[in-house]
């Protein structure tokens, strides 16, 4: 019986050292790929070759997924770890603190009313309509959000990675065309819209974008939670 | 280390209000917590800058294993494409512009403070 657990024990760590090496290695791999070459997502560049290799492999998903929960849990962690750039960025920006809340706050709410109107519109199911509500915000945050309305995660984390990616591509460029140029306002519109991914793209580029991107991103997370808790009395 | 400890713990906490039936998520909670610790001075910033700095930085590496996952989601994800796509599309321009001509109207005229004066990492 102790034989058997003993190696039970060591499959799982085994799995869990695999997964994360292989990750960790190929993201460090895509992070100098991304410093030759800018255009190439980190994310995209590690996932690509992540799932080439379970492909290749022929590890399944699943047994992937198992290996690498340390990675997911510590999302957790890391929105705690939120806390630090919207502590700085709130000290740094606190002229303009409230205006900006309040800014955010109708971004957040916009966007639950659209990501959610427009997939029930179009005759998606509940799950769906509910998994698209919080597609805005951070994705630690997003699939918490997502829980609480009864979505499906997986929607959400997929939603929330290409409004991520469409929106640090093309969010600075879709506000240059209508003339939002202001630092304030662009890093507000991309950190509200376009959460953590949209941010870095910011930080590359302007730093003072970065700076309100970041603050905006981490509100937004914080009012769409409280919105969907107030909408999920009502819909539930 | 300690900052690590620092943040598992508060996530930790954020994780025990929810499962005692506080509505808001455990990451926000802890989030919330947190950042009324450093407010407060309860935790000092030098504590935990280090290693926030890092997993904020690297949090794309976080999000390699959720991603992974639609490869096996296929069948979800052509089902109900056309509202996933529009909702995405849509919804984005919508928070762009509501948020960013909103932004222009009211943070406008803000001049900036001297860059340096605060940095995310």
């Amino acid at each position: 019986m102790r034989n058997q657990g003993t190696q039970r024990l060591t499959e799982i760590v085994l799995r869990a050292v695999l997964a994360i090496g292989v990750t960790v290695a190929l993201y460090w791999a895509a992070l100098h790929t991304h410093r030759r070459w800018t255009w190439a997502n980190p994310l995209i560049t590690t996932t690509a070759a992540v799932v080439v290799v379970l492909y290749a492999l022929r590890v399944p998903y699943e047994t992937y997924r198992l290996g690498s929960a340390v990675l997911t849990y510590l999302l957790g962690p890391a929105t705690v770890a939120l806390g630090v750039p919207m502590y700085l960025q709130g000290m740094r920006l606190k002229q303009s603190l409230g205006k900006l809340a309040l800014v955010v706050l109708v971004g957040s709410l916009v966007g639950m009313v659209t990501a959610g109107g427009v997939a029930w519109m179009c005759g998606a199911s509940h799950e769906v309509v509910a998994s698209a509500i919080p597609k805005s915000v951070t994705t630690p945050i997003a699939v918490e959000v997502c829980e609480e309305l009864h979505g499906n995660p997986a929607i959400t984390v997929a939603m929330v990675l290409i409004t991520g990616l469409l929106g640090s591509a093309l969010g600075p460029w879709l506000l240059d065309l209508v003339s939002i140029r202001h630092d304030h306002a662009v890093g507000a519109a991309v950190g509200t819209s376009s959460h953590a991914i949209g941010t870095a793209s910011l930080i590359q580029r302007f730093e003072i974008q970065g700076s309100v991107s970041s603050l905006a991103m981490v509100m937004a997370g914080i009012f769409t939670s409280v919105l969907a808790m107030v909408l999920s009395w009502f819909w539930h | 280390m300690r900052g690590l400890s620092i943040l598992v713990g508060f996530h930790a906490v954020g994780l025990g209000l929810h499962r005692l039936g506080v509505p808001l998520p455990a990451g926000v909670l802890g989030l919330l917590l947190f950042l009324a610790a450093l407010m407060t001075g309860v935790v000092k910033l030098k504590w935990v800058e280090r290693t926030a700095g890092l997993m904020v930085r690297h949090m794309l590496l976080l999000f390699v294993p959720l991603l992974a996952g639609l490869t096996v989601m296929g069948d979800v994800l052509r089902k109900d494409a056309l509202a996933l796509i529009a909702s995405t599309v849509v919804s984005l321009l919508a928070v762009l512009l509501t948020t960013g001509g909103l932004a222009n109207l009211l943070l406008g005229d803000v001049v900036d403070a001297k860059p340096g004066d605060a940095t995310i990492d």
